[in-house]
């Protein structure tokens, strides 16, 4: 039986010369220069692309800026009031709360999809549920979200008119606060868990077929094996599935922007959005970089945190 | 002698891949390829007019530049049409055009953005309508003072209204057929819309909305203020103007004009405004009208016009808008919005403002005299998809192919009701939007959610209306 290996604590290599001590050979230094060739077109593009924007909404979450007038210096005045804007903390409540549903259901529909179709299945039949499962996520978020709108109209839409056949009363699925969020949920989730059942099916191709033999010799069920080995051996995939879902999650805009517009009131209004509605319409681009800087260090908390977990749970083989 | 940090090899390697890049490098820099300069007419001096992308027919656009390049050989124009849901997304999508070094010289703004741009971007056309006051004379004839009036701010003018649209009340004519019931009487009252609604929910099955409303500024809860007596923000007008009146209007059409409209003191808590509020709730909690948030623009023409609506409001745009769907001219008819206290009406117009970064204001002022034309307009709005600024457009053949048969109400409403209003947009206007969009869809979730909302909503603006934009 293959031995399953929990990684050990990384310690420090104490013994480890100095680097300066070194003299690296030149084919070695030759080979760091060619690769940092290769890197820099990457690197100038991460600093360019991403470095820069957020370095820029620091220093702009320090201003008032309207786009019209010149920026004037504000200090901390942006910070103050977005943490005094009720619409703002409400918009940080819904998005974690939007991020809970939204990932939970998206992996364990992924990964009960992905489990089912590892499965005995003809293959041309397993290729057309992946594809099927896959294409809402190529599709664009705005115009599946406009389709859906109509789909979910309390008075006009198709969904209620399904129910109303088996004699349900019509859902207000977009115009009640709780049924707003969970049809944004819904259609997010719809969406988007393609991509961690494509991880999953990769994951699940890579555990070798000769642990679940040995394990089957041992006189493991199906649920076991799956709690033993599946579970286990897979858990670096639900790491990458949770990590880019969440953080996925934690900048969702497109839907409730379509949806619901936020509403009924605050209800579904999230933090993008609300950087969007600062920014882009009411033209205060210092209040709406503030509300970025705080999701930027919110999203950079939850995915450090995730690793540090991920250090007890996920094992690699 | 120290070690060379790189082999001779590796050296020549190098020099050799340094080379290479080098050389493709220069092939790609020397390939003949598109650059931003290539986009017709940027760059080369043209007038750049920014429209909201759907607001016209790239017909109509090609009329616009020839028939203006025929007037004017010297002035080279580019239309720059922003496609953009709404006029909130189209005045966020120039301001950033302004904000990248690339701001147009016209824009065509509606009574939403009036005061935003007049307060930090526009030029007062005063000058230019003082000196060519001979030309215009005829276009002001032509014109109501209350379109005029909306597009001024503190006294000065920014644009020459060249279409509007005012909340009246579409009907179908099929569902009122099957309702038993007449087209209203121009003088109706609330009581007898809410029983006219009732009347066509009994005559129709469960999917059926006798009401469809959309939640916006414009045509959303703000018409049933003005006819309740009231608005959303206390409203006043600025001193000035009678440089304009005098000079335009005869003493009967100038009286109570001023400088434009202020918006001042939010009154979201004001006894009348809860009124209204509370009508709608009613409204919504009997089922016969839809829930804010569900009803949209989108789906509107769809639902109307296959019988599952049976009144909305609307303005002269939807006559083109219903045509196109197939809708027949008789399969639908136009009233006024119900009395209440009042019967004022509420409109929303559109012109082009001159911006102050603009260097070529002189020919702007051209173009904007071009465009309110009444040849330019009447090839422009040719299909119905507006109401023309200019009342001598308003003729049965414009609307014998698409009706409605009482077209008439869409010029009416201001000429018969000439204290009609325009939308309440301060230059805070898009916060305001949002605030009111916001509440309303909380204060109509039921008739006890009324007041608490519209508390929070008085505080909201309160806030919204202190900050400068």
């Amino acid at each position: 039986m293959t031995d399953i290996r929990i990684p050990a604590v990384r310690t420090r290599a104490a013994a480890t010369p100095p680097a300066a001590a070194v003299r690296r050979p030149a084919r070695e230094r030759g080979a760091r220069l060619l690769a940092a060739l290769f890197l820099a077109p990457t690197v100038v593009g991460i600093v360019v692309f991403t470095v820069g924007p957020i370095i820029g909404s620091v220093v702009l979450s320090l201003f008032h800026w309207n786009v019209i007038d010149s920026p004037g210096f504000a200090g901390t005045a942006n910070y103050r009031e977005v943490f005094t804007d009720s619409t703002v903390l409400v918009s940080f409540r819904n998005t974690l709360v939007f991020m809970v549903f939204a990932v939970a259901a998206q992996l364990l529909i992924a990964l009960s999809l992905a489990l089912t179709l590892n499965g005995r299945m003809p293959t041309w039949l397993r290729s057309v549920f992946r594809s099927a499962f896959f294409f809402p996520l190529v599709l664009s978020a705005a115009s599946i979200s406009v389709v859906m709108k109509y789909l979910f109209n309390q008075d006009f839409g198709v969904v209620n008119w399904l129910l109303g056949l088996v004699g349900a009363a019509p859902v207000p699925w977009l115009t009640s606060e709780h049924g707003a969020m969970a049809t944004v949920i819904i259609v997010y989730v719809w969406q988007q868990f393609g991509f961690s059942f494509l991880l999953f099916v990769g994951g699940l191709n890579n555990i070798p077929k000769e642990i679940h033999e040995a394990a089957a010799l041992d006189g493991a069920t199906g649920l076991r094996k799956h709690l033993a080995i599946t579970l286990p051996l897979l858990s670096p995939t639900l790491l990458v599935a949770s990590v880019v879902g969440i953080i996925n999650a934690l900048q969702v805009f497109e839907q409730p922007y379509v949806l619901t517009a936020g509403g009924p009131g605050d209800s579904t209004r999230t933090v993008v959005m609300v950087i969007y509605e600062k920014a882009f319409e009411q033209l205060r681009f210092g209040e709406a970089s503030a509300v970025g800087v705080l999701l930027f260090v919110l999203i950079t908390a939850v995915t450090a945190l995730q690793f540090r977990l991920s250090r007890r749970f996920v094992h690699y083989q | 002698m120290t070690d060379s940090p790189l082999s001779r090899r590796a050296l020549l390697r190098y020099g050799a891949y340094g080379a290479g890049a080098a050389a493709l490098a220069g092939t790609a820099a020397s390939w003949d390829r598109l650059t931003g300069a290539d986009i017709p007419g940027r760059d080369d001096g043209s007038l750049v007019v920014a429209t909201l992308g759907s607001a016209f027919s790239p017909d109509g656009v090609r009329t616009l530049v020839r028939g203006f390049r025929r007037l004017h050989p010297d002035i080279k124009v580019r239309i720059n049409a922003v496609q953009a849901v709404d006029w909130p997304d189209f005045f966020a999508k120039i301001l950033t055009q302004i904000a990248a070094g690339t701001a147009p010289d016209l824009v065509y703004v509606a009574t939403e953005g009036v005061q935003l741009f007049a307060r930090h971007l526009g030029v007062p056309l005063d000058r230019w309508v003082k000196r060519d006051a001979a030309e215009l004379r005829e276009y002001f004839a032509d014109v109501h003072p209350s379109l005029v009036e909306s597009m001024m701010y503190e006294g000065s003018l920014y644009q020459l209204p060249v279409e509007f649209n005012a909340a009246d009340m579409y009907l179908n004519t099929r569902v009122l057929e099957r309702s038993g019931a007449d087209l209203p009487a121009d003088d109706w009252t609330r009581d007898d819309f809410t029983a006219l609604l009732r009347r066509m929910k009994k005559a129709n099955d469960s999917h059926f909305t006798p009401y469809f409303w959309t939640n916006r500024l414009w045509g959303g809860v703000v018409p049933w203020l003005f006819t309740n007596g009231t608005n959303l923000l206390a409203e006043s007008k600025a001193p000035g103007g009678g440089w304009l009146w005098d000079a335009f209007y005869p003493a009967a059409q100038r009286e109570g004009r001023g400088g434009g409209f202020r918006w001042t003191t939010p009154q979201a808590t004001d006894a009348r405004v809860e009124e209204a509020y509370d009508y709608l709730a009613g409204l919504i909690q009997d089922g016969l009208c839809t829930r804010p948030e569900g009803g949209n623009g989108q789906n509107l023409i769809g639902v109307f016009s296959t019988g599952r609506v049976g009144v909305t409001p609307a303005g002269g745009f939807w006559a083109g808008g219903l045509h196109l769907a197939g809708m027949r001219d008789d399969a639908f008819d136009v009233t006024y919005f119900p009395r209440r206290r009042t019967q004022r009406h509420q409109f929303g117009a559109a012109g082009y403002a001159l911006l102050r970064t603009s260097k070529k204001q002189d020919a702007a002022w051209e173009f904007i005299k071009y465009s309110a034309r009444l040849d330019t307009l009447t090839e422009l709005f040719s299909t119905n998809q507006t109401t023309p600024a200019r009342r001598s457009m308003l003729t049965a053949a414009r609307y014998r192919e698409t009706g409605p048969a009482h077209w008439r109400v869409f010029y009416d409403t201001l000429d018969k009701f000439p204290d009609t209003g325009p939308i309440p947009a301060p230059p805070q206007v898009a916060e305001v939007t949002q605030v009111l969009l916001k509440h309303t869809g909380t204060a109509l979730a039921s008739p006890r959610s009324v007041r608490p909302a519209l508390r929070r909503m008085q505080g909201d603006l309160e806030k919204a209306m202190e900050r400068d934009v």
